[in-house]
């Protein structure tokens, strides 16, 4: 290997060498020709014939390549390059390597401690709505890693509820054991596998491109219908499938309590022995950077007020997102099967972005029918699209978003959006709402 | 019009072989060569591989050595050449990329900003399994580490595709 380059590197010497000789030897031909064209055209003689010409420039030619030669015969022979590469480390210990310049780390609050915070604030006017400044959230978003193998992450989450109370949620805190590319296993309170959205984005407003959440991925504190968040285990990983990417997730957990007086994750008691079981596959394929196309499936056994409820929840997405693209289409299918009787809700989003250097438009359509007599959704509590008279909203929510997001720092975004949205039984709702979102 | 003498024609051919003949130094950027630890087997990595070791997506080496990509600090135009080439991103999209990954809950360590060509070759030879790159021509000098092909081609050849 050492000898392999140290005669490449030699080779490359020497044809940078003969390359500066030929340019020297041309350009010196060039400027000579252009000065015999000079002359011949300004000469009032006859102009030369093309053998003279040609003649004369190869006779000059040689003269110089001849006094080329001779300077170089004149300079030194260069010592030989030293081996470009290197052997393997030898026991010896090497030598005094240059100071080393290391960039602080940001955000390193401690050895082993990573802190980065997210924020959000901003302005909202509905038709059904009062006009209103809002706090978003404040997310403390924490990871640490104990070993090599072993890191945990832990985020807590300020938010702004009905009653204008700010109350702190821990909204993850997992640890989380990577084995190798094919196996990695986190424990904990985590979001849901369900969809992709959910674990893209998460609370982080800074990393969404529009203002909020698709609806049918709002959280379920806020009146979302799909389990968000749960209390269990998560293992994910690669499936040796070469180029296609395959992928692997598969969780269990407590579910999630529809009991309108109780936390909708079961941090603490789950109220029956089923767990929630969920699977999904996805894939990026090596060859289409940026796409991926996965499902999901989940099930649960729901404890309500009333009769127990059997749950599955199917999702299926198609993503494509680089720096610049950003296309999201997501659908989920719920079904809730109680006494034998059966009621099921679909919804889909599509999202469109493209970047234009700090400038992202994009364009938001969302639909959302769940049956009015749903035995489940009944017990949800108020979403933020629907007017505040409407305690629970269950029908058909469909409408588009239009907005634009501008990076105006490399952290802090500024974003408009105007959304447009029919209710079944209800007026159409129009709201246009300002956010500035940021992280540090 | 007037036709333009022999001796023009012949002026601009020479012209024409002046450029041909200087074009590959004037416009071939310098190679960015990448470099392992020479304890590491890998000798060739494919482009798509490169991308993956890079940004988190493979986080084991084939001999279990957990990847720890170093490269020289933004701003400098190797790093500006390779992250376009190998990851289609500049600094703040690898910033954002890095950022959402661990939001999401992935084992993913970005790469490690170090403030020299020397000290990326100290830091590649001084981790088994360290992954970094160089201009062509800071490569020379240092002991530990080595260079490997990219899609099977050298640094100085060619079709070889990382360069500035």
């Amino acid at each position: 290997m050492q000898t392999a380059f140290a005669r490449s590197a030699l080779r490359l010497r020497r044809r940078r060498t003969l390359r500066a000789i030929v340019s020297r030897i041309l350009s010196i031909g060039l400027c000579l020709m252009l000065a015999l064209a000079a002359r011949a055209q300004q000469s009032s003689s006859p102009p030369m014939t093309l053998d003279e010409a040609t003649r004369q420039l190869l006779q000059r030619v040689n003269e110089l390549e001849a006094k080329v030669k001779q300077l170089e015969e004149k300079q030194p022979v260069p010592a030989p390059a030293p081996p470009a590469i290197i052997a393997p480390a030898p026991a010896a210990p090497a030598p005094e390597p240059p100071p080393e310049v290391e960039m602080p780390t940001t955000n390193e609050v401690a050895p082993r401690l990573k802190l980065i915070v997210f924020g959000d604030v901003g302005a909202q006017g509905y038709t059904h709505i009062p006009d209103t400044f809002e706090f978003g959230s404040l997310d403390l978003f924490m990871r640490a890693r104990l070993s090599d193998r072993v890191s945990v992450l832990a985020e807590v989450l300020f938010t702004a509820e009905n009653d204008n109370s700010i109350s702190p949620d821990v909204e993850r805190l997992l640890l989380i054991y990577r084995q190798n590319d094919y196996f990695t296993a986190s424990v904990g309170r985590m979001h849901t596998w369900v969809g992709y959205y959910n674990t893209a984005f998460n609370k982080g407003e800074f990393l969404e491109t529009t203002t909020d959440r698709p609806f049918m991925y709002a959280f379920d504190d806020q009146g979302g219908v799909l389990p968000m968040q749960d209390v269990g285990v998560n293992v994910t990983g690669k499936i040796p499938s070469g180029k296609l990417g395959l992928n692997y997730v598969a969780e269990a957990g407590n579910g999630r309590d529809w009991i309108p007086t109780d936390e909708p994750a079961q941090n603490n008691q789950d109220r029956n022995n089923s767990k929630a079981i969920n699977g999904g596959l996805f894939m990026r394929p090596e060859k289409f950077s940026g796409l991926q196309l996965g499902f999901s499936i989940r099930h649960d056994n729901l404890t309500l007020p009333g009769p127990a409820v059997g749950e599955t929840i199917v999702t299926a997405h198609a993503v494509f997102v680089n720096s610049n693209w950003e296309i999201l289409n997501e659908a989920v299918f719920v079904r809730h099967s109680a006494n034998g009787e059966l009621a099921d809700t679909s919804a889909f989003y599509t999202q469109l972005s493209r970047r234009f250097r700090t400038f992202r438009p994009y364009l938001r359509y969302q639909y959302f029918n769940a049956p009015s007599d749903d035995p489940v959704y009944v017990n949800g509590t108020p979403n933020a699209y629907v007017p505040l008279n409407v305690t629970t909203f269950i029908g058909r929510l469909n409408g588009p978003s239009v907005g634009l997001r501008w990076d105006f720092t490399e952290h802090s975004a500024l974003k408009f959006q105007y959304d447009r949205f029919s209710l079944r039984g209800l007026d159409s709702e129009n709201g246009l709402t300002t956010q500035v979102a940021f992280t540090f | 019009m007037n036709k333009p003498s022999s001796l023009t024609v012949l002026s601009g051919l020479a012209i024409l072989a002046l450029f041909v003949c200087a074009a590959p130094s004037a416009w071939a950027g310098d190679a960015i060569v990448v470099i392992v630890n020479s304890s590491n087997p890998v000798e060739n990595l494919s482009l798509g591989d490169l991308k993956k070791l890079v940004l988190g997506d493979k986080g084991r080496w084939d001999t279990g050595k957990a990847v720890a990509p170093v490269m020289v600090a933004a701003g400098a135009p190797e790093r500006a050449a390779f992250l376009k080439i190998v990851c289609g991103m500049n600094d703040a999209d690898m910033s954002k990329y890095f950022m959402q990954a661990a939001f999401t809950g992935k084992s993913v360590t970005p790469p490690k900003d170090v403030g020299s060509a020397a000290a990326v070759k100290n830091n590649v030879a001084s981790s088994p399994g360290a992954i970094g790159f160089v201009k062509a021509s800071d490569l020379p000098g240092g002991v530990g580490f080595k260079a490997v092909k990219i899609d099977g081609a050298d640094s100085s050849e060619p079709a070889y595709k990382i360069k500035m």
